[in-house]
């Protein structure tokens, strides 16, 4: 009985924030769920009892969605899924409404775009557990990573002392080398003014020093050469490492389904060739004439004449395969690629209505009607549209994301600090020092490096830090905003668009010019609002500033922005991550209290 | 409503589809009895060919024992016969286990096989140590019999001379003996004598046979006994018919040999996929009885009519019915149970407790299976889905599942990754030779890994987490096809039993276990992926006894005809008394086209199979439930509803059988063991102990008898209608249903709720459906956990009992009071409570403790549409499944 009341109530909450006006009146807004507005006019006609629609029984009003399935044809619950037979209207706001199949409402899936068929709030705390083990786990691993990221920092930077040091050391001696060129060139300049009326041989000086110079330019040739196939070595060696995970991965997939090779492509490509080639040793040596070839007929007989020996073993194990398979075995010989090459062809061949029809049969999943095929239409493209952009408040990755992801790539491969610890110590072993003149190219393999090295030091740095900060923040008691960190929300009220990034700041756009809302402060109310603070200042007001409302609900979703006071914001945020079974309970409490408050809440601002 | 909910697995076989003729079964590319050698000769033996006696008779480490020896010592000319090593065992629950062996002091030439890994060891613990036996003459024996306990009201007897063994009612009546007509064999290995050939050769193939013959045979009796039951699998009655005796036509001996059968027939004593050697024997004197051989080589069953031996001298007590059989296998030893009973149930968790309980099953997978060789190919597949990862996430995202298959042979190609490694580490079977066994299945030229070896069985499951198998995400689950294994160009299209495995076992000595291995290795391997949290789903084709414990098995190839109709629920009905009872028939049958007439029957009947699966050979028409016309659609979904408002009560089931053994779907005698009238029957079935089911198998059919056993009434499932029980009605059938009644004095926990997968159903309110006896009252149970995970193993889940009588209605918590450190919690209630045969009347019940009224009206017996009969029905008592309450009919 609890239960139920909790549903209604809790319905009715929903249509507060879904900002849908009307006058409370009977049947109750909530009772006339699930049903199209054409025909509101049927359940709202007659004071005390409604007719079943297929003129079975009748029912009272009390019993329209009351949750219990009363009219078998579905009339009393077209909100609810107590019907097998009901349908669901939804309004799908926004969007073209819908008349789904009563069996999908408070199913824990989606099939409104608005998100009303599921308003019983369970899946939210479905959803909830997984974001909160997600959340987990990613927190375990970014601390991993962190103390990692220190480790290497730790030794990085030894390592970048020690070029340093080392460079030091050769500068040093490069300029002692230069001092003592410097030197002799002063006295051969000296000697040359001394003997100034020997102008041939002057001449022939000059040109030898022309041909110096020239000699050390192939020579600092050589070693940007070098640099150059340095960089191809490191770059070849990343590249072999994601090779072999790959061809690791790809073989054992494939061994599992008896496939073999997989080429070069992505992971996606890969995956799907792993399947497209276990079809194909599993063809092999099909032929796909439906005749039984005259041969075929011979050896039939000689195997059941018991006559086998004639036959080699494969061709045995082809006849025998065949009898599964319905194919002839003509064609022995014939290799996997012919028998391939054959498939292909076979389908190009199908006439196209076979095809149709078993496309039909494939992905009809069921349906035969045509609405329903629409809707499951609708499933893919949906469910395609949110992989590219996320929840329909769409909710973008900041631009620290993308830094994210490329720092990564430089950390992410375990054996890249010993690459470059042990590139340091044949530098260190290699490059004489004390020899004098110093080696250019060894000593331009130093510096370089020092660069690389003191630039990747930086790159660990930056992403410690931006790490820290991150793992610094209260992401709940048990880590349910986490997700939140690298997301916005937007919500569209007239012309402005607001947006709020929790753990970082808020906004309200108008065109190209932006008002700070305010600046990340922290969760008040027990988690239930986010605060953001200090934004721009309004004019003879105090500083603007946002609470951020938080409710249960299955997605991610900025519902409602107000200004109740000035410069003081509201916005409203329902998201899986509020939906705790006693939270539920809560909400009806609130709820109660909300009703009395604001009777009319719905109002734009 | 379309069916979209009903489809919760999508098998995807990614292969190319051809049409061509088929031909049938070709018997004679099988060995029949007279071309096997053993199995000839075991026939051949007259009774009392034995001469064996046992002597020194004794008890070490708790067991009897004895030397079984020559009577009559052998001539001077004759080789000196070595003894053999008896020895009886006793353990907890009425089961005797008899051991028989070569005498390792004496070196034999090769260590016999003892088939591992199927006794769990568990059992091993519930020894009793035999610390004395008694002296016995039997009347008009020459010598003593040895007389140890077995349990309260049992003792086993072991005579000397002639040798005997026997469980007897204490200082009665004989239930079960070996060799009580002396046609004990067995065929110690030895050294080849000179010119001997011991090759055997068969349809161009050679079996080497280097150890040479080492059969074993021997004859088992069942006192008191009606008829015998057991040993799949066959395409056979429930109820085994006789093999030899008058009156009996020629008849080879049901075989146990797994083999890939192709276009198996429906009524054939003939060896398919997998083999159960456990036997059960059934009478209404006595009760029930039970002899498990626990052998893997191929073995021959006789069951012989009676007066079969009229030739012999030997006499056995007559004032009881008895059922004799003759067993026979290749090789191996003896090391036979025998189970006491008394009752059907009691004889089944006697076994269950030998070789292992049946796992629970995740709740998903006890829902309906579409499936198909194949979807129609990669390029439908990847149309739609251009990569596996994608296409999984998709249908997870509607709560459904996949299921892919993963055979055992590899293709031998170097540029197979697995088959390199595999070769590489010697992880193949081997030939006679030593060379890696090299035979032709799917891929052509294959290996085939050998699970008799942990560390090789521990590999293959690595092979299975989701970094080893690509494109594979956590709602993808294993199908285990071939694994018979299946050899296209190997001997009766299997492997030579002279390959050798692990430890130099012949495959011989192994065969009807490699698919359990097989089978065994994977599920480990789900496990794994799972990280122990995730129960595994593997449906395998070959079985072995304890394949229970790793999952699902299904019949196999079987046709689209009616008889394989017919003979699928016998054949279903058998694997469950054998412990193996989460199986199914491929609804539709999997060769040929069915008439939509026969599909639509055979999904009313598949409903209730415990393994639920539609699937069809590549060169058959579609036949996906919706592409029959909207009549036979709406039939279809109708018979797939039916199951799917019954999941809380399958589950609950299979939980049973998890705990016992008993399996979901019963023979009607194992409820009603004192009732002749069921013991033959197997066109009727018992789903747990409350739903019989009784299938159309026949063409427009318009009436069909059905026998009621019982003294209480039945309740038409659809209609509500009271039949009387004991007594057998001919009822008009119609399209819409087949013939199913709940029994009257049972409560079964529904779902009424349409879904589009079962996972979606897991949040809805029950319906309990009462059905009064004759006192009005009944009662039920139900059983919930969280369907997945291996928690339920430390105590999280609920375990309801509810009563019904003098008008109230309790819910009872059973589950123990402190079963284990985790908990499990639902939220769901019950939103409506029908009493089939309450008189209408009562307007109010009164539900405490919470103290409040619900309505009672007349309502709808079920919500499917078309027409439902009214039925007292109390309203929205909305009280939670998992607490303690009482509802009072005011």
């Amino acid at each position: 009985m609890k239960m139920k009341i909790q549903h209604v109530s809790f319905l009715a909450f929903m249509f507060c924030i879904v900002s849908i006006g009307g006058s409370a009146s009977t049947p109750s807004k909530s009772q006339l769920e699930g049903i199209a507005p054409g025909d509101e006019k049927y359940y709202k006609a007659s004071p005390d009892t409604i007719k079943c629609k297929d003129g079975s029984k009748k029912f009272t009003k009390s019993q329209l969605n009351d949750d219990f399935c009363d009219c078998l044809d579905g009339t009393d619950e077209p909100g609810t899924s107590a019907c097998p037979n009901g349908k669901f209207y939804c309004r799908n706001a926004g969007h073209v409404p819908l008349s789904l199949y009563s069996s999908r409402v408070n199913d824990g899936i989606c099939d409104c775009c608005d998100g009303s068929d599921e308003y019983d709030g369970k899946e939210g705390v479905t959803l909830r557990k997984r974001e909160v083990e997600a959340a987990k786990l990613a927190v375990v691993k970014e601390e991993s990573e962190l103390s990692k990221l220190k480790n290497e920092e730790k030794i990085l930077k030894g390592l970048v002392q020690q070029l340093k040091e080392r460079k030091e050391q050769i500068e040093k001696s490069e300029e002692k080398e230069r001092l003592v060129k410097e030197k002799e060139e002063k006295e051969k300049k000296e000697a040359e003014e001394a003997n100034v009326e020997k102008s041939n041989f002057v001449e022939e000086a000059n040109s030898q020093e022309g041909k110096l110079a020239e000699s050390t330019n192939e020579e600092k040739i050589e070693i940007l050469e070098n640099s150059q196939s340095d960089q191809d070595v490191i770059q070849d060696y990343d590249d072999s490492v994601g090779e072999i995970a790959h061809f690791h991965n790809s073989g054992n997939g494939g061994s599992l389904n008896s496939s073999a090779e997989q080429e070069n492509g992505d992971y996606a490509d890969r995956a799907a060739k792993t399947e497209e080639e276990s079809s194909v040793t599993y063809e092999t040596g099909r032929d796909h004439g439906t005749e039984v070839l005259p041969d075929h007929g011979t050896e039939l007989e000689k195997y059941a004449s018991g006559n086998t020996e004639s036959l080699s073993r494969e061709e045995l194990g082809r006849l025998v395969a065949s009898r599964w398979t319905g194919e002839n075995t003509g064609q022995q010989t014939g290799g996997v690629d012919a028998a391939n090459d054959d498939d292909h062809e076979s389908h190009e061949e199908r006439p196209k209505d076979v095809q149709d029809e078993e496309y039909q049969g494939y992905d009809s999943e069921t349906e035969d009607d045509s609405q329903r095929d629409d809707d499951d239409t609708k499933d893919l493209v949906e469910d395609f549209g949110d992989e590219d952009h996320g929840d329909s408040s769409s909710p973008y990755k900041s631009e620290s994301d993308d830094e994210l992801d490329l720092s990564e790539k430089t950390t992410s491969n375990p054996s890249w600090l010993e690459k470059i610890q042990r590139t340091v110590r044949n530098i260190l072993e290699v490059v004489n020092l004390f020899q004098t003149p110093v080696n250019t190219s060894e000593a331009a393999h130093v510096l370089k490096e020092y660069d690389e090295s003191s630039a990747k030091l930086s790159e660990i740095l930056s992403r410690i830090s931006r790490l820290t900060k991150k793992l610094k923040h209260d992401f709940g008691p048990e880590k349910e905003f986490y997700s939140f960190y690298n997301k916005c929300f937007e919500s569209k009220q007239n012309k402005y668009v607001y947006k709020i990034c929790p753990f970082k700041q808020a906004s309200q756009e108008e065109g190209h010019s932006t008002t700070r809302l305010g600046n990340w402060e922290k969760f008040g109310d027990s988690y239930r609002v986010m605060q953001f603070s200090n934004g721009d200042t309004c004019w003879n007001g105090p500083d603007r500033s946002l609470k951020v409302k938080l409710r249960c609900g299955l997605k991610n979703e900025v519902t409602d922005v107000e200004e109740p006071s000035r410069c003081e914001y509201e916005a409203l945020l329902s998201t899986p991550a509020l939906c705790l079974e006693e939270k539920l309970m809560q909400l009806q409490d609130k709820l109660d209290l909300m009703k009395k408050e604001q009777p009319q809440s719905h109002d734009e601002l | 409503m379309r069916t979209v909910y009903l489809y919760h697995l999508l098998y995807l076989l990614l292969l190319v589809a051809h049409l061509c003729s088929v031909s049938s079964w070709k018997r004679e590319e099988f060995r029949n009895c007279n071309q096997t050698p053993f199995c000839k000769r075991a026939r051949s033996r007259k009774p009392g060919s034995c001469s064996l006696i046992a002597a020194d008779v004794a008890i070490a480490d708790g067991d009897l024992i004895a030397k079984l020896i020559p009577k009559n010592p052998p001539l001077e000319e004759q080789e000196p016969i070595k003894p053999l090593i008896l020895s009886l065992s006793v353990y907890q629950d009425g089961i005797l286990r008899l051991k028989i062996d070569e005498d390792p002091s004496l070196d034999p030439p090769k260590k016999r096989f003892e088939v591992a890994d199927v006794i769990v060891p568990e059992f091993l613990d519930k020894k009793l140590w035999l610390q004395r036996f008694s002296k016995e003459t039997i009347d008009g024996d020459s010598e003593d019999s040895s007389v140890v306990y077995l349990s309260d009201g049992f003792e086993v007897v072991l005579r000397h001379d002639p040798f005997e063994v026997y469980v007897r009612e204490k200082g009665g009546k004989r239930v079960v003996s070996l060799n009580s007509h002396g046609l004990f064999d067995f065929e110690q290995l030895r050294v080849k004598k000179e010119g001997e050939d011991w090759e055997e050769r068969f349809k161009g193939n050679t079996d080497t046979r280097p150890y040479g013959p080492q059969s074993i045979s021997f004859d088992v009796s069942f006192y008191g006994a009606d008829f015998v039951y057991g040993i799949p699998e066959h395409a056979t009655s429930l109820a085994l018919k006789a093999t030899r005796g008058p009156g009996v036509e020629e008849s080879e001996p049901y075989r146990l040999f797994n083999l890939d059968v192709f276009e198996y027939i429906h009524d054939s004593p003939f060896g398919i996929y997998g083999s159960i050697p456990f036997m059960i024997a059934h009478g209404k004197a006595r009760g029930t009885s039970g002899f498990f051989w626990l052998n893997a080589a191929e073995m021959q069953i006789d069951v012989l009519g009676s007066g079969w031996n009229a030739e012999s001298s030997i006499s056995l007590p007559s004032d009881q019915n008895r059922i004799d059989t003759l067993w026979m296998s290749e090789a191996g030893v003896v090391d036979a149970f025998f189970f006491v009973g008394p009752g059907p149930k009691d004889v089944v968790r006697q076994y269950i407790s030998v070789t292992g309980a049946p796992a629970l099953p995740q709740l998903f997978s006890t829902a309906y299976h579409q499936c198909r060789w194949n979807y129609r190919d990669e390029v439908d597949v990847e149309m739609l889905f251009p990569n596996p990862e994608e296409m999984q996430k998709k249908l997870a995202a509607k709560g459904r599942h996949m299921v892919t298959i993963v055979d055992p042979h590899m293709k031998r190609d170097e540029s197979n990754h697995l088959h390199k490694e595999a070769s590489n580490k010697g992880y193949y079977v081997k030939d006679a030779t030593g060379k890696d066994f090299d035979g032709w299945c799917w891929p052509g030229s294959s290996s085939y890994p050998d699970m008799l070896n942990p560390e090789i069985k521990s590999w293959w499951a690595e092979k299975f987490s989701y970094e080893n198998y690509i494109g594979s995400t956590p709602s993808l689950y294993i199908w285990n096809d071939m694994n018979e294994p299946s050899v296209f160009n190997g001997p009766e299209l299997t492997m030579p039993r002279d390959a050798l495995h692990y430890g130099s076992v012949e495959h011989r000595e192994l065969h009807n276990a490699y698919g359990y291995y097989f089978h065994m290795a994977t599920a480990d391997g789900l496990v794994k992926r799972g990280d122990g949290k995730d129960r595994p789903f593997v449906l395998s084709r070959a079985f072995f006894s304890g394949s229970q414990r790793y999952g699902a098995v299904w019949t196999g190839d079987n046709t689209a005809d009616w008889d394989h109709l017919r003979v699928s629920v016998p054949m279903i009905l058998t694997l469950g008394l054998t412990g193996m009872t989460f199986s199914g028939a491929d609804v539709g049958g999997y060769f040929g086209n069915p008439e939509p007439e026969l599909l639509v029957r055979w999904y009313q009947v598949g409903a209730y199979y415990p393994f639920f699966r539609g699937h069809a050979h590549q060169d058959t028409k579609r036949r996906e439930p919706w592409l029959f016309g909207e009549r036979n659609t709406d039939l279809m979904r109708e018979a797939i509803h039916v199951r799917y408002t019954l999941l809380p009560y399958f589950y609950t089931l299979f939980r049973e059988a998890n705990m016992s053994g008993i399996p979901v779907v019963r023979p009607l005698w194992m409820e009603f063991p004192a009732d002749e009238a069921t013991f033959s029957n197997d066109e009727a079935f018992m789903v747990g102990k409350s739903l019989l089911v009784q299938g159309v198998y026949t063409e427009r059919a318009k009436k069909v008898s059905v026998y009621l056993p019982g003294r209480q009434s039945w309740y038409d499932l659809r209609t509500g209608t009271i039949y009387k029980g004991g007594v057998t009605h001919k009822l008009e059938v119609s399209e819409e249903s087949i013939p199913a009644f709940q029994r009257a004095g049972t409560i079964i926990p529904r779902k009424y709720r349409f879904r589009r997968s079962s996972t979606q159903m897991v949040n809805d309110p029950y319906t309990l459906v009462i059905a009064l006896n004759n006192s009005q009252a009944a009662e039920g149970e139900l059983y919930i956990d969280d369907g997945k995970s291996f928690e339920f193993e430390q105590g999280a889940y609920i375990h309801r009992r509810f009563v019904f009588s003098v008008g109230k209605l309790t819910s009872l918590n059973i589950a123990p009071s402190a079963p284990g450190n985790s908990q499990f919690s639902s939220n769901c209630v019950v939103e409506r409570i029908i009493l089939l045969g309450h008189s209408p009347g009562p307007k109010n019940a009164l539900i405490e403790p919470a103290n409040r009224k619900a309505e009672i009206e007349l309502g709808p017996l079920h919500l499917r549409g078309g027409n439902s009969p009214d039925v007292v029905t109390i309203r929205r008592p909305n009280v939670g499944i998992a607490d303690d309450w009482t509802i009072k009919i005011l």
